[in-house]
């Protein structure tokens, strides 16, 4: 009997707000109970959801290095795992030239190439024997250096990592050798059409100007130096930009002293970037840029334009949105184009929210033949979020919930909190992100939905970006009047018309 | 192979591991998963400590129900959600030549509604309530979950059971004719416009003779995809998808004893199926070395070694498996070192065994760097292998091969579902969920000797060579005069290979 009073007070609740089919879930969950009770089984009740179980954020805590880096721990003693991570505040588009692209990227995969007192093998070897793998990477807007080992492992692994941070000796030779399998990579992505599309719809989104807009190129990598490696390391690895996250089954009072110890030779120093990126172009009228894959079996498509940085006010209710649009698997994009049209093996929508203007994103590999006819559904679906399909009160339940009751998901992995943690810090949230995060979702009301659904998705400057056989879907692309085509090669670069 | 409802990602670019899996949705988180459980445990593998570890443990109850239905309920209360692990003993081995691509499509199909869950409502109370879902295909069995907040574990239950039991009710043609599409556009996505996407595909036709049910590819071959009618989804379904066909693993956030009520409410009135004959998979004998060429839309030519090795019921695979970690991965391993280091006349390479339930392929592929041809390379990767069949590994390379064994099992536990893969694919193939501890006891105890004999026995002269080269450069393949040149039927059907 409690249960079904709790039920029905959670009907109450979740209708208020609009939840429909909750609702109607919850009335099935009194007759279920019922049932459960020796009537036979029903199979047409839908079984009702139990009580919704207690959020519970992890608690970490945070201290200041005497190097500058700053330290969050979070314990999780279930197993005996450890999780370490170093991560920066920034990355290639604050820290990289434009004409040397790619020195980022080489920097990293340089650290483990030799330190002062290991070569490349003895440092692969130990982390082999300690069943550990420290990875380094920069991206966009951070870089990492992490590994994730037995508790009984950590120290040593730790030390390792220290010595790649701090001592790596950048052989010459090495940056040779990973320049001539990175020309092989850059090869291989011009067949890739996935990688081509990526690429162009970067390109012609932010431009040359915007880091947003450049892409790694054989020139740019032809262009790197080991004096460019040694700089980039020297002004890049440093704590003053570092959040080091320790999450596992660690001793909270050890840990500290344990960094600090094997941190020792990692000098103060170094700021943390302002984000302040160029302007991106002004926006362009609407126009499907095509890059010719000649009898490819899928048109690659990427449609959009910039969008809003991660700091937007309309944050939360840009998520519900996107998520109805084309987040989900049943969100309005994959289902119509996937499950009922059937010209996709999948398609949905992004926003990026970067520290600046990352991109709105929709997109998917379309059959051939139904180019034309995925590209109008696509700004039927645009248009749609934008009032002319209205959202009903079910699809926006979801749209909530399937973000609320998720998080948690998060927090099962000490990988999955020491992410968590960490990206407080790198991404500038406030301390109680994860504890406010379902009120703040909750409160995304439907108005709010079509309005920024109006405002971030710009239809009269999309740019639809699509990689596929030019000769089979030029004419059909061109017979829906969305818009003008411009036939692009794979580099971006305009295409003359013969 | 493994294909699934939802795309995965991952092997069209990388191409680090076969096209052994289809899938519903694209998931490259999925897809390292399942990897992961297909391999009881992680890649990395290493020594050191001797005795095996009491972190390698997942407790769990079973129970039979009378339709024959086996459940596994393993608890942890960690984070409140749970993971509701289905497998069906049936895959792409299980189809007749011809109708390939069948199994596949049938997982597609079960995400469409059956006789009381509409269409929608699976989605719904999995990923619309903040859970997810997916499925997958390999030639040996078919997985169906879903991963939800613990308070929908009875919904989860509910939505299995109908499908097992009523999917027939709600089947119509215009239903699976959609799936139908779909299945075909993965296959676009994953194969055909992927470049190198077909490697796979011809050696495993070169491999296996055309009857051999592991001889094609789990996606299908197109247009034997388009031939599938709704009367094959109805055999299909009668014949395999019963409930003593079947095992559940629930893992999480739950009461076990209402768990098993529930279980007991939602599937106890399911019927036992018919008793399955098995096919029966003739491991293949390559008698003498297969040399073929395939040009595709690709800049950089590649090459492809595949020999015969074994499935999962010999032991060898385990000696295998550490043969793989011994030739490519980390840079001290024999190829990566030769090929990518030491002479750096290969951007990448990758070996690796993948034993399926009744038989197995040990692969190499390497990708050149400019100036350096497929023959100089095949040639070098020889030579390596050679001198392994020859001297054994050393200890140090059987210790770094178990170092890791230990953290790759505990890592896998953080995940509801990988621990459910792990006692499914324990019970499935072993009929013993805690098969996996002899796993990592076998895997923690090969010898250098094992892994010697094995590369003797397995890595002989009977294989395929299969070089990938630009359109229109056959003579940048390795040894193309004792080539034969691949090609794709008209109909896309099935590969020509045209003897000279």
């Amino acid at each position: 009997m409690k249960r079904i009073l709790g039920l029905a007070q959670d009907c109450i609740r979740r209708a208020a707000c609009g939840g429909a089919l909750r609702c109607s879930l919850a009335l099935a969950a009194v007759a279920s109970t019922a049932a459960a009770q020796g009537k036979a089984l029903d199979r047409d009740l839908t079984p009702p959801p139990g009580p919704t179980p207690k959020l519970h954020v992890p608690t970490w805590t945070r201290a200041t290095l005497s190097n500058g880096a700053e330290l969050v721990v979070t314990q999780k003693h279930d197993l005996p795992l450890v999780a370490f991570s170093i991560d920066f505040i920034g990355g290639s588009y604050s820290y990289e030239l434009a004409a040397k692209l790619g020195v980022a990227s080489f920097t990293a995969q340089m650290l483990s190439e030799g330190t002062t007192t290991r070569s490349a093998d003895e440092l692969s070897d130990a982390q082999q024997l300690l069943g550990t793998s420290i990875a380094a990477f920069v991206s966009g807007e951070s870089g990492s250096i992490r590994f994730t080992a037995l508790k009984s492992k950590f120290e040593p692994a730790l030390a390792l990592l220290a010595d790649l941070l701090v001592n790596p000796i950048f052989p010459a030779p090495a940056l040779e050798r990973i320049r001539g399998r990175t020309l092989v990579t850059l090869a291989q992505q011009k067949d890739q059409p996935n990688a081509i599309a990526t690429n162009v719809f970067a390109r012609t989104v932010y431009g040359d100007a915007h880091p947003y807009g450049r892409v790694v190129t054989e020139q740019t990598v032809r262009a790197v130096t080991r004096d460019d490696v040694v700089a980039f390391h020297r002004a890049y690895y440093r704590p003053g930009r570092a959040v080091i996250a320790v999450t596992g089954d660690v001793d909270p009072r050890a840990v500290r002293a344990q960094v600090e110890k094997a941190l020792a030779g990692w000098a103060a120093g170094g700021e943390r970037p302002t984000f302040a990126y160029p302007a991106v172009p002004a926006p362009r009228a609407r126009a499907i840029y095509l890059i010719d894959k000649p009898k490819a079996a899928q048109s690659v498509f990427e449609i959009g334009e910039p969008g809003p940085g991660r700091d937007t006010p309309d944050y939360y209710a840009l998520e519900v949105m996107n998520n109805l649009l084309g987040g989900l698997f049943q969100s309005r994009l994959n289902h119509d184009i996937r499950e009922v049209k059937g010209y996709s093996y999948g398609v949905g929508s992004s926003f990026a929210f970067g520290r600046g203007p990352g991109a709105f994103n929709a997109s998917g590999g379309i059959v051939t033949a139904k180019s034309d006819s995925a590209l109008i559904a696509f700004m039927t679906h645009f248009r749609g979020v934008q009032g002319s399909i209205p959202f009903t009160d079910d699809e926006i339940t979801q749209g909530k919930e399937s973000l609320i009751q998720s998080l948690p998901a998060r927090f099962s992995s000490v990988n999955g909190i020491g992410n968590a943690v960490a990206s407080i810090y790198t991404q500038a949230l406030p301390e109680t992100f994860y504890q406010d995060f379902a009120g703040k979702i909750a409160a995304v009301g439907r108005d709010d939905l079509v309005r920024v659904a109006r405002k971030y998705i710009d239809l009269e400057h999309l740019n639809i970006v699509i990689v596929g056989d030019r000769a089979t879907i030029e004419g059909p692309l061109r017979q829906t009047g969305i818009a003008p085509i411009v036939v692009l090669d794979a580099d971006g670069k305009p295409v003359v018309v013969p | 192979m493994v294909v699934s409802r939802t795309v995965f990602v991952a092997y069209g670019l990388h191409l680090s591991t076969p096209p052994m899996i289809s899938i519903r949705k694209s998931s490259p988180a999925l897809f390292l998963l399942l990897t992961l459980a297909t391999l009881p445990v992680n890649a990395q593998r290493a020594g050191g400590d001797a005795k095996s570890a009491a972190s390698v443990r997942i407790p769990f109850e079973r129970m039979t129900l009378a339709n024959g239905l086996d459940v596994i309920l393993s608890v942890d209360h960690t984070v409140p959600r749970v993971a509701v692990d289905v497998w069906y003993h049936v895959g792409s081995k299980n189809e007749v030549p011809g109708h390939t691509g069948f199994a596949h499509m049938f997982e597609h199909v079960m995400f469409t509604g059956s006789g009381h869950v509409p269409y929608g409502m699976h989605d719904r109370l999995t990923e619309g309530v903040g859970g997810d879902n997916n499925g997958s295909t390999t030639q040996d069995r078919t997985n169906y979950y879903e991963n939800v907040p613990s308070n929908y574990l009875e919904s989860a239950l509910w939505l299995e059971a109908d499908r097992m039991g009523f999917l027939l009710d709600k089947l119509d043609s215009a239903k699976f004719a959609a799936q139908r599409d779909i299945v075909q556009n993965e296959r676009r996505q994953g194969t055909d416009n992927q470049p190198y996407g077909r490697a796979f595909e011809i050696m495993t036709a070169a491999l296996y003779p055309e009857s051999n049910p592991y001889s094609w590819p789990v996606v299908g071959y197109i247009a034997e995809l388009q031939k599938a009618t709704v009367n094959d989804v109805k055999d299909f379904f009668r014949l395999y998808y019963a409930p003593s066909n079947a095992t559940l693993a629930i893992v999480g956030d739950f009461d076990a004893a209402q768990a098993k009520a529930w279980v007991a409410r939602y599937f106890g009135g399911l019927k036992r199926g018919a008793a399955i004959t098995r096919p029966t998979v003739t491991p293949p004998v390559v008698a003498a070395e297969k040399r073929l060429v395939f040009e595709d839309r690709v800049q950089v030519p590649r090459l492809y070694l595949e020999w015969p090795s074994t499935g999962i019921g010999t032991g060898d695979t385990y000696a295998l498996r550490a043969l793989g970690q011994i030739l490519s991965g980390p840079r001290t391993a024999r190829l990566t070192k030769a090929l990518v280091y030491d002479r750096q006349s290969a951007a990448s390479v990758n070996a690796f065994d993948n034993s399926a339930e009744n038989a197995g392929v040990f692969i190499v592929f390497v990708t050149p760097r400019p100036d350096h041809s497929l023959a100089e390379l095949e040639a070098t990767t020889d030579s390596v292998i050679d001198r392994l069949k020859r001297d054994g590994p050393t200890p140090e390379e059987m210790a770094k091969t178990s170092a890791g064994l230990e953290f790759g099992f505990v890592s896998a536990l953080q995940s509801n579902l990988g621990k459910a893969e792990i006692l499914n694919r324990s019970l499935v193939f072993y009929r013993d969920a805690a098969h996996y501890q002899t796993d990592y006891e076998r895997l923690r105890t090969v010898t250098a000797s094992d892994v010697k004999r094995v590369a003797n026995t397995y890595l002989g002269a009977g294989r395929v060579v299969l070089s990938v080269v630009p359109l229109g450069k056959p003579d940048q393949a390795s040894k193309l005069a004792s080539s034969v040149k691949v090609t794709v039927s008209p109909d896309g059907g099935h590969y020509i290979m045209e003897s000279r």
